[in-house]
């Protein structure tokens, strides 16, 4: 493997920490946001129209700026789902699947209306300056700033979960309701916080993908990676360190996967099947005491 | 404008487009009415129906036969179907997560092998099933051009219907049935069956799902296409909770959603002015209004997504 394929895998593995992180804080607090991927592109327009409608200013302020509207407008998106779960005790995955392809077509929409980049004959955005772009760390590689913030987000999301009381209070909500209502926890609130953070999360990979790797907004930059990073979130155990590992792994199949195609001509979605068998596999590791149990004898039942 | 839209053509093609878009949903809503009965939540209907259209499309490639595209089709949702069944019913695992699993897992396998299958050659059109106008009731004004010029498929979902509805509200099995998704354990020691009688409601929503599915490429399309369920899947979810776990609720539900579609469809046909993009939106949107509207009358099945497990408390 080269050096610039080796970066890579940080490369592809950014925006993938940061929607897994989002699912896996969802998940650990029993809200099954399945939104990741439209947070994303919320996150993505959101960065984009900043960066490029921003009056004159530092660029370091503005790339944060743009980056922090994008978090708060994602997480503010996820709140809808949480709002209706709270409130109505709507399904959040059915909701968040609509929200997702509600934002997919007004993507759609904005690039092709307000956003358009009217030099272009194709649905993009002009180009961003270059002063406003995440800047690359690495030379000879793709290696940008962005993913240290990714790393970062890992870090102060498993402090959050581990060493604070928000976090206690997310995962008692997430193992047992009932139980942390009686124990005197603000479940709605607590929701709320888990969904916010959530979208906010799954929002920043959106904007870093632009900032830092298209430096444009276009259709289909997530690839699906706010649907992998609910597999991701589900192999982790909704551990942030894991969630790193994991997606780390992914990115590293996934830039192998690419050369076999470019070789053997094998399509590299078998990535997301292999990721998808892994999954339902963990499901079925029951299967192993089952049968022993039924070696066992008919007193195991 | 107005005018433009409210001429008999447009009315007519707008509820014949209504009920073509409504059936993949109501086969999908159909097969989840099913399970949800039995106490399955198959959110994996997603990758039920993928799973359908795919194999119909590969099986009618193939061979060249529609029936044998259906039969694929049918087998390929069965499959996804039972793989849920076997997770939830006998492993007792979350069927939140299995469902999920599942619906990404179809993704990726059937972009793979569509790929796979196509490999540079772009595929022709596979023939799709033919109109068969039923004599006097196709001849109702604006109806009968929408419910009764169709296809076999959409006949036999009309008989599913009614069989369905009978079922639950005049047999005893179908009461049985019903019971496992109230409470389990009374059911069981009433003496149903329960894991036997999960396990062929989950078979009867892998075929429905899987001919949902199938529908869109047989008829429809006449083509596979990555993702191409779109959502259907969970939109027969919405339809399911709508429809308050009753199959002509469920019916009407679908019919709303198909109308949603159709309406975005026929406003970009007769060229209003606004971004398709933006059109395409509604049917998202109105989904999810119609569940903000429906709340407090809720009537989902008390066990509903809880393992039952002989002999546990």
């Amino acid at each position: 493997m080269t050096f610039s394929n080796f970066m890579e895998i940080f490369v592809k593995g950014c925006p993938l920490i940061l929607t897994g992180l989002g699912c896996a804080v969802a998940f650990r607090t029993g809200f099954f946001n399945i939104g990741a991927e439209g947070q994303f592109y919320v996150g993505a327009i959101v960065t984009t129209m900043v960066s490029l409608y921003a009056p004159g200013m530092p660029p370091l302020l503005v790339i944060i700026l743009a980056l922090a509207c994008g978090f708060v407008c994602g997480g503010l998106w996820a709140l809808i789902a949480a709002i209706l779960k709270a409130r109505f005790n709507l399904s959040e995955i059915i909701v968040t699947i609509m929200l997702n392809y509600m934002v997919i077509n007004f993507l759609g929409y904005a690039l092709r209306s307000f956003l358009m980049d009217k030099a272009a004959n194709v649905p993009q955005s002009e180009k961003i300056d270059v002063a406003r772009q995440i800047p690359v760390l690495v030379r000879a590689s793709r290696f940008h700033a962005g993913i240290l913030l990714a790393l970062v987000c890992v870090a102060v999301v498993w402090f959050l979960m581990q060493k604070t009381t928000l976090g206690y209070e997310l995962k008692a909500v997430g193992l047992n309701r009932r139980a942390a209502a009686v124990n005197g926890i603000p479940v709605v609130r607590t929701v709320i916080y888990s969904a916010f953070l959530s979208g906010g999360l799954a929002a920043l990979a959106g904007g870093i993908e632009v900032l830092a790797i298209q430096k444009k907004l276009i259709e289909g930059i997530s690839a699906n990676c706010g649907y992998t990073a609910v597999l991701i979130a589900l192999i982790a155990r909704n551990k942030p360190w894991a969630v790193l590992v994991v997606s780390l792994l992914y990115a590293a199949l996934q830039v192998q996967a690419g050369s076999w195609q470019r070789q053997s001509g094998v399509p590299s979605s078998i990535v997301n099947i292999f990721i998808g068998l892994i999954v339902i596999l963990i499901l079925a590791k029951d299967i192993v005491p089952y049968f022993r149990r039924k070696e066992g004898g008919s007193n195991a039942s | 404008m107005l005018h433009d839209i409210l001429t008999v053509s447009f009315l007519t093609a707008f509820l014949s487009a209504t009920v073509r878009l409504a059936v993949p949903i109501i086969y999908g809503g159909l097969g989840e009415l099913v399970a949800e009965k039995t106490g399955i939540l198959n959110i994996g209907m997603e990758g039920v129906m993928l799973s359908g259209a795919f194999f119909s499309f590969a099986g009618a490639w193939f061979s060249g036969s529609i029936l044998v595209g259906l039969a694929c089709g049918i087998l390929g949702g069965m499959a996804v179907s039972m793989l849920h069944a076997f997770l939830s019913i006998r492993l007792a695992q979350d069927q939140t997560v299995s469902g999920l699993a599942l619906n990404l897992f179809m993704l990726g396998v059937t972009s793979f092998l569509y790929k796979y299958m196509s490999m540079g050659q772009s595929y022709q059109k596979i023939p799709t099933l033919s109109e068969i106008r039923i004599p006097l009731l196709s001849r109702i004004p604006f109806i009968g051009e929408a419910f009764f010029a169709r296809d076999v498929l959409t006949y036999v979902l009309y008989a599913l219907l009614i069989l369905t509805f009978v079922f639950y509200k005049k047999t005893n099995k179908g009461l049985s049935f019903a019971a496992i998704g109230e409470n389990a354990r009374a059911a069981a020691s009433a003496g149903v069956p329960v894991h036997k009688y999960q396990y062929i409601a989950m078979m009867i929503n892998g075929a429905l799902g899987g001919i949902g599915g199938a529908f869109l490429v047989l008829t429809q399309l006449g083509v596979f296409t990555e993702n191409m369920i779109s959502g259907r899947g969970y939109i027969a979810l919405a339809a399911v909770i709508l429809g308050r776990y009753k199959p002509q609720g469920m019916f009407a539900a679908a019919l709303l959603f198909g109308a949603a579609n159709a309406l975005q469809i026929r406003l970009q046909v007769v060229g209003i002015g606004i971004s398709p993009y933006l059109l395409a939106i509604l049917p998202y949107a109105i989904t999810l209004i119609a569940l903000i509207g429906a709340v407090g009358k809720r009537s989902e099945p008390e066990g509903l997504a809880k393992p039952y497990l002989k002999g546990a408390r």
